[in-house]
């Protein structure tokens, strides 16, 4: 299952939505995005990942025009990202967007609406981001997970192709999160490109049909979530031995690629579990408590972006 | 954008503070300052106080509109990231700052007409309806100066600067240009620098009126290179603005 295939790519797909070519941009001596390429496929729902400082926000700001590249080339759908917006093809929330004060949501989503060239009904699009029983309400008086719904009412007022949600789910609950899910989930039902960015790695995992992972402005990893657990190393071993063992012997199982030995615990990660598990039947020793678990995408993540670290040090 | 403009209006309107300041204030302060006032003409104008103090405070309220309307809410909404959120519609970059000044010109209208009010009503200021007509719009066209300038410090200054900034400009052109009390009063070294402030080329336009004259060309002009000025520097910021997003 975790074995390493091609990008999800649906066999339809001719047109780029999205497309980053060797894009640097630099604050002072910071490289935020640093030649960053990647493509956004029709109809992807692709969730961008990264801890923070990543280059998420700013990778995001590039694609919707509001900052301009140092190098490289950003384009969206064959155009400037501006030009896409202006025809109405982009629909977009940002952590960093405010809301319009003194006025109810309602006339919030219905400007929305209006300011786009192929608009929705206002009761539609509250109805499916979920706020139509606060559509008279202050926008200054809701909560932070009431705040969220709206941006995204605002990012789908019209039919829009590609759809960016940054950080969409900040300040809600777990309920509120996996409701706002399917809210999600619709959008890329109907055939729009989704492009999120998050740090709730269960997010990704549960949503996104390709998984970008961003660390320090680079393009880290690009594939499904099972791909990049699978990167990793795709699964893990624990188990318990009395007694003394050997170690050495241990850490030298094949195809392992991380081991962790505390008192009598051992954790293993192995990219072939059943050949680790075999092999280390073959050293003489009794596993006691053994399980073994695919590894969640929080640890691969880690994994990942860890093993990057060592490497620049 | 029609659509913003209205939702812009709607806001104004739902803004208490913002229209008593604007419109009653100006209004209140026209019956204070005129409220003792004989018919003793004001040094070469021929005007009475109270038409000459009706024109100063109606041209204030249109700049109190238009100034505070603009600068402190482009200064929030920057900082807010609403006007960032609007950068992602297919709304141009001017509009947003276009429906800003048209919302805040339609209190600026009210705030002119209840001063007209109150002087004709409880001061009986008597003019022609030509004279009537002509004065709101001279003060209402020439408010666009300000509205300009509005948008220039809105873009400029951000955060807690933004309040003492407008308050510093907007009172001192208030009272420097002469629309407090006629810049007459001022000693010699004042009334020279008045005589060049935007403020003071506003009011003199509608004492014009008041004076069946046309606008002077001089305070024309004056205004024409203030509104350049402003809108030029406004551009400018803003440009510098959407660059650092």
């Amino acid at each position: 299952m975790d074995g390493m295939t091609t990008t999800a790519v649906p066999a339809t797909s001719t047109a780029e939505v999205v497309g980053f070519d060797q894009v640097t941009k630099t604050y002072g001596t910071v490289r935020a995005v640093d030649g960053l390429s990647l493509r956004l496929h029709p109809g992807e729902t692709v969730a961008l990942l990264g801890p923070n400082g990543a280059g998420k926000s700013t990778t995001l700001d590039l694609l919707l025009g509001l900052k301009q590249p140092d190098a490289g080339t950003v384009s969206v759908f064959g155009t400037s990202p501006r030009e896409a917006i202006v025809a109405g093809r982009v629909g977009a929330m940002l952590q960093s967007g405010g809301l319009m004060d003194d006025v109810t949501v309602a006339e919030l989503v219905r400007l929305s609406c209006s300011l786009h060239p192929r608009p929705y009904k206002a009761t539609d699009v509250m109805a499916r981001a979920g706020i139509a029983q606060i559509a008279d309400r202050k926008v200054n008086k809701l909560s932070g997970g009431q705040a969220q719904r709206v941006r995204f009412a605002l990012a789908t007022a019209g039919d829009s192709d590609l759809i960016i949600l940054d950080e969409p789910t900040t300040g809600m609950d777990v309920s509120a999160r996996q409701a706002f899910w399917s809210t999600m989930r619709e959008q890329a039902d109907q055939g729009r490109t989704v492009l999120f960015a998050t740090h709730y790695l269960e997010e990704a995992d549960a949503i996104a049909d390709r998984v970008l992972v961003l660390h320090r402005g680079r393009l880290l990893a690009d594939g499904t979530a099972a791909e990049i657990k699978a990167r990793a190393g795709a699964r893990r071993i624990a188990f318990d031995l009395e007694g003394a063992f050997d170690a050495a012997a241990l850490r030298a199982l094949p195809f392992l690629t991380g081991i962790d030995v505390s008192g009598q615990t051992v954790r293993i990660q192995s990219s072939d579990a059943d050949a680790t598990v075999h092999a280390l039947y073959g050293l003489g020793v009794y596993p006691r408590n053994l399980e073994v678990a695919g590894l969640g995408l929080e640890q691969a993540f880690v994994a990942i972006t860890e093993a990057e670290e060592a490497k620049q040090s | 954008m029609n659509s913003l403009i209205k939702l812009e209006l709607i806001r104004a309107l739902r803004n208490k503070k913002f229209l008593f300041f604007s419109v009653i204030y100006p209004a209140v302060l026209f019956l204070i300052i005129a409220g003792n006032a004989d018919d003793t003409k004001i040094d070469g104008t021929g005007l009475t106080l109270a038409t000459y103090m009706m024109v100063s405070m109606a041209s204030f309220g249109a700049l109190t509109a238009v100034l505070m309307g603009n600068s402190e809410r482009i200064a929030k909404e920057r900082e807010s990231g609403w006007v960032r959120q609007l950068r992602l519609t297919p709304l141009p970059g001017r509009g947003y700052v276009l429906a800003k000044t048209a919302g805040a010109a339609v209190v600026s209208l009210p705030s002119i007409v209840v001063v007209f009010l109150a002087a004709a009503v409880i001061k009986d200021v008597r003019l022609d309806a030509w004279q009537w007509l002509a004065l709101t719009g001279v003060i209402w066209a020439g408010s666009l100066v300000f509205a300009a300038l509005g948008v220039a410090i809105g873009y400029l200054a951000s955060g807690d600067a933004v309040r003492p900034i407008t308050m510093i400009v907007y009172f001192g052109l208030s009272i420097l240009g002469g629309l407090w009390m006629p810049s007459t009063t001022f000693p010699q070294f004042l009334q020279d620098i008045a005589k060049w402030l935007p403020t003071h080329a506003y009011a003199a336009l509608g004492r014009a009126v008041e004076q069946s004259q046309a606008p002077h060309t001089t305070d024309i002009a004056l205004l024409a290179v203030y509104f350049v000025l402003f809108a030029g520097g406004a551009a400018w910021l803003y440009r510098k603005d959407t660059l650092k997003a």
